[in-house]
């Protein structure tokens, strides 16, 4: 049974046409018009207990509004949600008390209390009983290193110290499913690894089911074996990151290097890009196309020196991807 | 969860207060002006007059009048008034709605904290330091006295639902620094925590007399020097429960508007 399922969920906002200057403002205090965003365009997913799933998108590509449905502080302007078996903002008591939420932009600690202040506070909010309270504290203070700054108020915290002191908050009262919107914007490469391999252990070890959103692809890699990937409101694809290639339609590079320039060489298997004369880049055609194929159809008597066979970029992938369709204003 | 957590709000909202502790003596010193200041006015103005008192009241009555009107009952509410419109205008009130709580009721909770902190570290000290250097009187009667009690409560409860509500209109009018100033001048008018009500013009006072926000002072502070016989006493108290009651009402259903705005609109 899917512990979250979405779907052809769409949610529209009106926004109050502003326009700009004095005389604009003033204009509209009177007359309201409106135009309509649609952020989340009809789309559909189902996570099961235990998954860590990773949603992708650029900057507006309606995560966090998506984000805020599973989390039942915003309603779907069509279609359902259901979270644990239930409509989230309709249950939203019963659903807060069996979820973790943590926001990278905003805090759920009190500002100017010691952190272990606002874990105690969370364990009168959540009625978490006291010996598994202190448990579940003294295994996430080793686990996120919070040992030294848990009795500092929060206002004199890092980023990077605050950031594990939210998600340690949110998972105190040991919820079913932890829900982070860009948990790791703006933490340091070693913060961010902190946190990727806490996260990383918390799904596998606890079976915590985790929906993360991020525009760091590597946030992904390390986390979620699960993508969902969304430009625009609508789903991209949905799936495992290492088919996420072949589903935009990237291929491997290949690179020949002879010793003397062969001259052209056109194969069935893999179709030249560049000619440097000496070096040749190629596109292997499928997936399936092994080097050896390759090699074998291009045969020997060429003075072969060296072979490089190199997976693309998946950030690469993504970027050419977007621009294109910038450009083109359609998806491939 | 359990209704436990919201002493632990109170707790926490106290706690918090520590952290600022020069505020205190900010605090103890900006009522001490305003108490002097008010202390001087009514000085001249019953220096000007030749019995010694005005309407029935003496001077040492009026001095109480205004401490009890001001700075014990009429406190900083404007810290709550601050915290809503905030969370308002930068989203984090959607923070509230991913806790399994009740945000009026956290609103309330942490009212509390902040109360008693003031009342520890600001209201009593000055009220000390004014009935040692100025005097004031004990309450009229021993009914007036408890009379006094339960009016506090309902003066408490009126001005955390008067700015509560207030709060929330951010919600529509996307600001709570212009609502401060609003409600500052409706509250000295009307409340009577400068000028009480016996001293307007009939009609100002009639309407004045039946406005929640004449609960917040001016009835309490009246009885407790015993403006009111215990008939008045018992009406004014009866009226008061009416609007706290309205009062408490629209307050959860602006809340459940606002929230149904945050749910659909986001904020």
């Amino acid at each position: 049974m899917a512990i979250i399922s979405a779907s052809s969920v769409e949610k529209v906002f009106r926004q109050p046409k502003r326009q700009a200057g004095f005389g604009g403002a003033i204009r509209s205090l009177f007359s309201r018009e409106f135009t309509e965003i649609r952020a989340v365009d009809g789309i559909s997913f189902a996570i099961e207990p235990g998954e860590a799933v990773g949603y992708l998108g650029p900057n507006g590509a309606g995560k966090s509004t998506m984000i805020k449905m599973m989390t039942g502080i915003l309603v779907p302007s069509s279609g359902t949600v259901e979270v644990l078996g239930r409509e989230p903002h309709s249950h939203r008591i019963t659903n807060a008390a069996e979820i973790g939420v943590v926001f990278g932009q905003r805090s759920q600690l009190w500002w100017d209390l010691p952190v272990r202040d606002s874990f105690e506070l969370n364990r009168h909010i959540y009625d978490i009983p006291a010996p598994r309270f202190a448990d579940n504290l003294a295994r996430l203070t080793a686990m996120l290193d919070m040992a030294f700054y848990i009795d500092r108020p929060v206002r004199q915290l890092s980023l990077g110290q605050r950031m594990r002191a939210e998600i340690a908050m949110a998972l105190l009262h040991d919820p079913k499913i932890l829900f982070l919107d860009e948990p790791t914007i703006g933490l340091d490469v070693v913060a961010k690894d902190t946190v990727r391999k806490f996260l990383a252990e918390v799904n596998r070890e606890r079976g915590t089911t985790i929906i993360l959103t991020t525009h760091d692809l590597v946030d992904i890699e390390e986390i979620c074996p699960r993508l969902i990937m969304v430009d625009d409101g609508k789903l991209l694809f949905d799936g495992e990151l290492k088919h996420l290639r072949t589903a935009l339609g990237s291929r491997r590079r290949l690179k020949l290097e002879f010793g003397t320039d062969p001259g052209p060489i056109t194969l069935k298997t893999a179709a030249l890009v560049t000619d440097e004369g000496a070096a040749k880049h190629f596109l292997l055609e499928s997936e399936q196309t092994s080097i050896l194929d390759v090699l074998t159809e291009l045969g020997s008597g060429h003075d072969l020196k060296d072979v490089k066979l190199e997976e693309p970029d998946i950030e690469e992938v993504i970027r050419t991807f977007y621009r294109n369709k910038a450009q083109t204003g359609a998806a491939p | 969860m359990k209704l436990a957590a919201y002493p632990a709000f109170t707790a926490t909202a106290f706690q918090s207060r520590l952290a600022y502790r020069n505020q205190v003596w900010s605090g103890v010193f900006g009522e001490l002006v305003f108490m002097f200041a008010r202390i001087a006015i009514w000085t001249s103005v019953f220096s000007t007059v030749a019995s010694s008192s005005v309407d029935g009241v003496t001077l040492p009555q009026m001095i109480t009048y205004a401490l009890l009107a001001g700075p014990v009952l009429y406190w900083d509410y404007s810290r709550l008034l601050r915290d809503i419109g905030t969370a308002v205008k930068s989203g984090d009130i959607a923070v509230y709605l991913l806790k399994p709580l009740l945000y009026p009721a956290y609103m309330l909770a942490s009212h509390i904290g902040n109360f008693l902190f003031d009342l520890l570290t600001v209201t009593v000290p000055v009220a000390i330091i004014i009935a040692f250097t100025v005097g004031l009187v004990p309450p009229a009667s021993l009914f007036h006295g408890f009379a006094f009690l339960a009016f506090w409560f309902l003066s408490f409860a009126m001005l955390f639902l008067l700015t509560a509500i207030l709060g929330l209109a951010a919600f529509w009018l996307m600001t709570a620094d212009s609502l401060d100033w609003f409600f500052n001048s409706i509250m000295t008018l009307l409340a009577g925590g400068i000028v009480p009500l016996w001293f307007f013009p009939g009609w100002l006072a009639a309407i004045a007399g039946n406005l929640p926000f004449a609960w917040v002072s001016y009835y309490p502070a009246a009885i407790y020097i015993g403006q009111l016989d215990p008939a008045q006493v018992l009406t004014a108290f009866v009226v008061g429960l009416l609007w706290f009651a309205v009062l408490l009402g629209f307050l959860l259903w602006i809340w459940a508007r606002a929230r149904h705005r945050l749910i659909v609109q986001g904020g």
